[in-house]
């Protein structure tokens, strides 16, 4: 019976090859894909009844490094976390304005210098008096504009984060739903390589939100929960829920209202330093923008905004001022109340009794807010002491900034310092994290599809094709032989 | 079985991205060429806007300062030429006056009065002068002439002078009403000094000077009391009107060492408003420069390592055609 036994090993032999050449055409037409994890045949010599008897394929493999993959995630969720803060902190730095830039608070402060100065050497010109009030308009219009946009971007923040919850629901949902597939797929001994390369590719896409940690379990399952320690799937998927707010105002906030907080299966989730149990990926950022970095923005805005006000209602610099009366700069048309501090940036209007615009009259900038009728013309003292009061050292009242002394230029200057070393620092953070990924991204993929690897073992599968055949075709002669006889 | 292998997109990643840092660089380096710019003016001062803010102020405030000492030197010098014109009418009919007076025909004396009427009309359009439409002698309220036309003034000193028999009499009579506040200083229309003006930083130029300054007001005095012969004052009293004419003359000459002062007074401040300007521009190009120094490319760095990635770029290229064209594929 041997001469059986050899036309069967040839045959397996044929059968081996096959499938060898079709793992090496299924590797070759994914080359390109992403999260295809290479195939390998694994062959077995057959035995049967104790003799050999051919070649068997014991299974086509999936070949994965999983600890490399969980790397590459978490720096994903990094690089994510860290671009969402610059992103934010380059906003809040070009809100501010570089100096240089027209229409910069920096700008905008010395526009109005210049224009003070101008007017106290021609104090009976309209056209020099209409400057310091336009000049004055275009400042509050760069703070509101500047508060515009960090409120903005704290409502995108918001809506973003809606957005990430609802990407990790529908993903978590799907890979559950993989999970069992595989489970009642590979009971049944068929091949679940694609679907895991699905899985891998859906928990890749939620990758940049949260950093996940993959932990296998029996039967091909795979348990996710993030680096923070939230339980993300572990049998069931858990379910995450955010309601984002319509509108945003400074006001706004998780512990006074208004905004919403993240839960996981309904238990409400601390996101605040780093991100608690979801610390990481670009939803933990997303929460640090909406809840401190643009909160942080606006204060310091509103303390840049607050000593502005203070510098001009001061009955030292305009007599005809009462005690408690609004100067030059009003919180939306009423005087300053400390009480109210938050957002003043926003609500800062140049003062009606000075505002043609609103009903005023320029010749209150030459004689006094408070004065009834229009004085000499020729009067610029007043005119030079709102310049000075503008260049005067004083002592900022909020806002967290250091101790000391400064001009108002300067305090708007130490504010876009602070933001533009924030920036610095957020950016190095980012590339490095960007950097991290890079290289472990490219270490994840010289794993992956090598076509002239995969053309040399379909040299080997053509040369043990040829082989076994031509095993088959001396078998036939030898039978034909056989039976000539 | 492990074999040694290089994932093809690991590749074809790398080339991606040496491609796009390269051309990010070369974009950089471009951009600072040609704006002359840093790109990031945060990482070029180290996150530290202090200092430039503070020049960027300092260049705003010379600029504000700049409209002003020009316009304060354009007011000082309007000044100067009508205190130019009173003073040479001044000295002029000061010595017509002492001629007239101590000649014997009357009818000099008559032609010099009508003379000083003319001349008081002339030193009155000099003080009421205004600049870019403003009074410059009405102080503050610069909206008005300080004096009245010297009709005006004339009567008002005539009603003065009524009672007034003798050159001595008209002459203590006229000092009298330029003293009184009531009088002379009742005529003026304007407001009370200038403040003083900025001219730069921590500076200020003092443009105080109205029509009632002493010296202005003892010059007019000697006017008006030579314009009074031509209103007929002491009328028929030929020897009174040469005395009269005498001390008006007097008057005049007496008055001219303080308008000299009054005019040095100003020509100081005009030195000062000059020095002024030129400190501001000396100062405004210092911190400009200082600001390049901060803030500005250096076309020479930026050029070579545009230079340099253009290279690299080239050199890229080239891998990417080679290592592209390197495929066992094509080999079987």
């Amino acid at each position: 019976m041997s001469i059986t036994t050899a036309l069967g090993s040839a045959l397996s032999g044929l059968t081996a090859a096959s499938r060898a050449a079709e793992v090496v055409a299924s590797n070759v037409a994914n080359a390109q894909t992403p999260g295809y994890g290479r195939r390998e045949i694994s062959l077995q010599a057959r035995t049967v009844g104790g003799a050999g008897q051919g070649v068997s394929v014991l299974a086509v493999n999936r070949r994965v490094d999983q600890v490399l993959i969980n790397d590459r995630r978490s720096a994903e969720a990094g690089a994510g976390n860290r671009d969402v803060r610059a992103g934010f902190l380059r906003l809040v730095e070009q809100a501010i304005g570089t100096p240089e830039t027209e229409g910069s608070l920096g700008a905008r402060i010395a526009a109005l210098d210049t224009a003070l100065i101008e007017a106290a050497s021609r104090p009976e010109s309209e056209a020099r008096l209409s400057a310091v009030a336009d000049a004055g308009r275009a400042l509050t219009g760069a703070l509101a504009q500047a508060t515009d946009q960090i409120q903005t971007a704290r409502a995108t923040a918001d809506r973003s984060i809606a957005t990430e919850v609802e990407a990790l629901n529908t993903a978590l949902a799907q890979v559950a739903d993989l999970n069992n597939t595989i489970r009642t797929y590979g009971g049944s001994g068929r091949d679940t390589a694609s679907l895991m390369d699905k899985r891998q590719q859906i928990i890749d896409s939620i990758s940049e939100i949260v950093p996940l940690r993959e932990v296998s379990r029996d039967n091909g399952q795979i348990a996710l929960y993030a680096a923070g320690g939230a339980v993300l799937l572990e049998g069931k998927a858990a379910v995450l829920s955010f309601t984002p707010a319509g509108v945003m105002v400074p006001q706004m906030t998780v512990q006074g209202g208004g905004l919403s907080q993240l839960q996981i299966n309904g238990r409400p989730v601390d996101t605040s330093a780093d991100g608690g149990l979801i610390a990481g990926g670009s939803l933990a950022a997303l929460f640090a923008v909406r809840d401190d970095l643009s909160v942080a923005a606006q204060s310091r805005m509103d303390a840049v905004a607050r000593d502005l006000v203070g510098r001009f209602a001061d009955t030292t610099v305009d007599a005809s001022l009462a005690a408690d009366d609004a100067g030059l700069f009003t919180d939306a048309g009423q005087a300053f109340d400390p009480a109210t501090e938050l957002g003043l940036a926003g609500r800062l209007t140049l003062n009606a009794r000075v505002d043609p615009a609103q009903g005023g009259a320029l010749w209150r900038l030459r004689d006094g807010i408070g004065a009834a009728a229009p004085g000499p013309v020729g009067q610029s003292s007043l005119l030079t002491a709102l310049g000075t009061a503008l260049g005067a050292s004083r002592p900022v009242a909020s806002g967290g900034f250091m101790a000391g002394n400064r001009s108002f230029a300067t305090l708007a200057a130490d504010m876009l310092s602070g933001a533009a070393a924030q920036r610095l620092t957020s950016d190095s953070e980012a590339s490095f994290a960007q950097a991290r990924l890079t290289a472990l991204s490219e270490m994840e993929l010289q794993g992956g599809v090598d076509s002239d690897q995969e053309l040399q073992t379909l040299l080997v599968v053509e040369q043990s094709y040829a082989a076994n055949a031509k095993v088959i075709q001396s078998i036939d002669e030898m039978i034909k032989t056989l039976l000539g006889m | 079985m492990t074999m040694i292998s290089l994932g093809d997109m690991a590749q074809s990643m790398m080339l991606r991205r040496q491609n796009a840092t390269l051309k990010s660089a070369m974009q950089a380096a471009a951009n600072a060429l040609t704006t002359g710019k840093v790109a990031d003016v945060g990482r070029a001062v180290r996150g530290d806007f202090s200092p430039l803010a503070g020049l960027d102020a300092s260049l705003a405030r010379l600029s504000g300062y700049r409209a002003a000492t020009t316009e304060a030197g354009l007011l000082a010098g309007v000044m100067q030429t009508a205190l130019g014109t009173i003073a040479t009418l001044s000295g002029e009919l000061a010595s017509s006056l002492l001629t007239a007076s101590s000649s014997a025909q009357t009818a000099q004396v008559d032609a010099v009065g009508t003379d000083a009427r003319q001349r008081l009309d002339t030193a009155l359009s000099a003080l009421n002068t205004r600049f870019a439409d403003s009074a410059v002698f009405s102080g503050v309220a610069a909206d008005r002439a300080p004096l009245p036309d010297a009709d005006s003034l004339l009567t008002a000193a005539e009603a003065a002078t009524a009672s007034a028999q003798s050159a001595a009499d008209i002459e203590a009579a006229v000092t009298t009403w330029f003293a009184d506040p009531a009088g002379f200083a009742a005529t003026y229309l304007g407001g009370p000094s200038r403040s003083d003006l900025p001219i730069g930083p921590g500076e200020t130029a003092t443009l105080d000077i109205t029509a009632t300054d002493p010296a202005l007001r003892s010059t007019l005095a000697g006017l008006v009391m030579g314009a009074l012969l031509d209103r007929g004052a002491l009328s028929g009293q030929p020897e009174a009107r040469s005395d009269l004419a005498r001390r008006a003359g007097a008057g005049l000459m007496q008055a001219a060492s303080d308008r000299t002062l009054l005019q040095a007074r100003l020509g100081l401040t005009e030195a000062r408003i000059d020095q002024a300007a030129t400190r501001n521009a000396a100062e405004t190009s210092a911190l400009e420069i200082a600001r390049l120094g901060l803030v500005e490319a250096d076309p020479y760095e930026a050029a070579a390592r545009l230079e340099a990635a253009e290279t690299q770029l080239q050199s890229l290229y080239t891998i990417t055609a080679r290592l592209s064209r390197l495929s066992l594929v094509d080999y079987i």
